[in-house]
């Protein structure tokens, strides 16, 4: 089964300890990849559009702002937050999974960082395995293309208008492809439709 | 495009050693109508020999080199209009020089495979780049002559078709997931064997287009936009 790289995000002001993380992570065998977020604001900007599974933060980041994280944990239940241990600050469990001081081993802090992948990913395992697209999803895919909108295809598969409306989002997930005249060139080189079946 | 390490720009440093670490940055001198014979000048003097101001130039370069413009900067009515020229400079480099390129490279491979997804991706970029036309269309005549006019302290005049920038924001979005659509297709889905060459040159001109679109818009959404609104207040 294929797994994408392992996205981490570091949230951490000084460059030194920054470069030296991302040193550690990038070196070991680790599949992943490294961004470095400078605030709070840029970190859930940037989830938006990037998924992140592991978050390691300088906890002096999160002084004052326990709403927004646990907000930002709800709404991102596959993220994992590692802190980084000064020693000023109390751990505060409800914030980071785990936490890691700078004069931990370099070998500590990736097994600290595999444990949390696990965490990240046995959630994930929960949704669908493959980009392959549902029966439902052909079909629905095939309404589309044929130049149907939502409440046609809801009529026609008998389900709700919600319902196709989730399907689309999920087929946008798995190819990657948002328009209409995207989606139909993807469903006839997977020859879902031919293309005389398609109006003119 | 692949860019690791980052620099941050300044003033001081030679402008060749910047091109050096980033190429992207030909492209914004090209935009800013600067010679890529920099010789041993820095970022600062470059500036005043081409009468840009310092701070906008930095800003803007800044982009190409990953970074953010942080906050507002505090840019001036004249940077404005060499904000405006910068932008006018790259709708021709996507009108005259990007899109028929890419153009060229989608019909030859179509010529050398016929498959009816070949027709029909031309089709998709053909109307896609109408689509972008139409956008550069409305900068060039509403958007642009709009800011112009507030910037030569002139109030922005009740004409016809008003500039609006949410209609700007939806454009932007538009163009950027269609040309994401374009490389998906060619990346993971459509068969295409042989003519690897092609193929590359295609994608490449696309991961060139995307990035340089992508400046634009923070261009226009981190500079120019916030800097017209506080001048609206004035």
């Amino acid at each position: 089964m294929y797994t994408p790289p392992l996205h981490i995000a570091i949230m951490e002001n000084s460059k030194i300890i920054f470069e030296g993380l991302q040193a550690i992570i990038c070196h070991s065998s680790l599949d992943c990849c490294v961004n470095r977020v400078e605030t709070l604001e840029k970190l859930t900007e940037m989830i938006e559009h990037t998924p992140i599974d592991i978050l390691i933060a300088n906890p002096m980041q999160f002084v004052n702002r326990e709403k927004e994280i646990k907000k930002l944990r709800r709404a991102y239940p596959t993220l994992a937050i590692a802190g980084i241990d000064f020693g000023i600050i109390n751990h505060q469990p409800m914030l980071t999974d785990l936490s890691f001081t700078l004069y931990d081993s370099p070998e500590h802090i990736l097994h600290s960082l595999m444990k949390l992948q696990e965490k990240s990913r046995s959630t994930e395992q929960e949704k669908e395995e493959d980009d392959n697209l549902t029966p439902r999803e052909i079909e629905v895919l095939t309404g589309l293309v044929n130049g149907m909108i939502n409440k046609e295809i809801a009529q026609q598969l008998h389900i709700s208008i919600h319902t196709v409306v989730r399907h689309r989002k999920n087929i946008t997930l798995k190819t990657g492809i948002r328009s209409q005249s995207g989606l139909t060139i993807y469903a006839i080189s997977k020859k879902i439709v031919s293309i005389e079946d398609i109006d003119p | 495009m692949y860019q690791t390490p980052k620099t941050k720009i300044r003033s001081a440093m030679k402008m060749a050693w910047l091109i050096d670490t980033n190429p992207s940055l030909l492209l914004m001198l090209q935009h800013f109508n600067i010679d890529f014979r920099v010789s041993d000048l820095t970022v600062g003097q470059l500036c005043g020999k081409y009468d840009i101001s310092e701070n906008l130039f930095v800003s803007i370069a800044n982009l190409y080199n990953g970074f953010d413009t942080k906050g507002h900067q505090p840019f001036t009515r004249k940077d404005l209009l060499q904000v405006i020229d910068f932008l006018q400079s790259s709708h021709d480099y996507y009108r005259s020089d990007k899109y028929p390129q890419i153009s060229a490279y989608i019909r030859q491979l179509q010529e050398h495979h016929p498959v009816r997804e070949m027709k029909l991706l031309e089709k998709f970029f053909n109307e896609y780049f109408a689509e972008v036309l139409e956008h550069l269309d409305y900068e060039d005549s509403i958007a642009f002559p709009y800011f112009i006019t507030l910037l030569n302290n002139g109030k922005a005049e009740e004409k016809g078709k008003r500039y609006s920038s949410k209609e700007y924001g939806r454009h932007h979005t538009d163009i950027e997931l269609k040309l994401q659509d374009l490389k998906n297709l060619l990346l993971k889905h459509i068969d295409i064997e042989d003519r690897l060459d092609l193929r590359r040159k295609l994608l490449f001109a696309l991961y060139e287009l995307e990035f340089d679109l992508y400046i634009h818009s923070l261009i226009e959404e981190n500079i120019l936009i916030p800097s017209g609104a506080l001048i609206e207040k004035e």
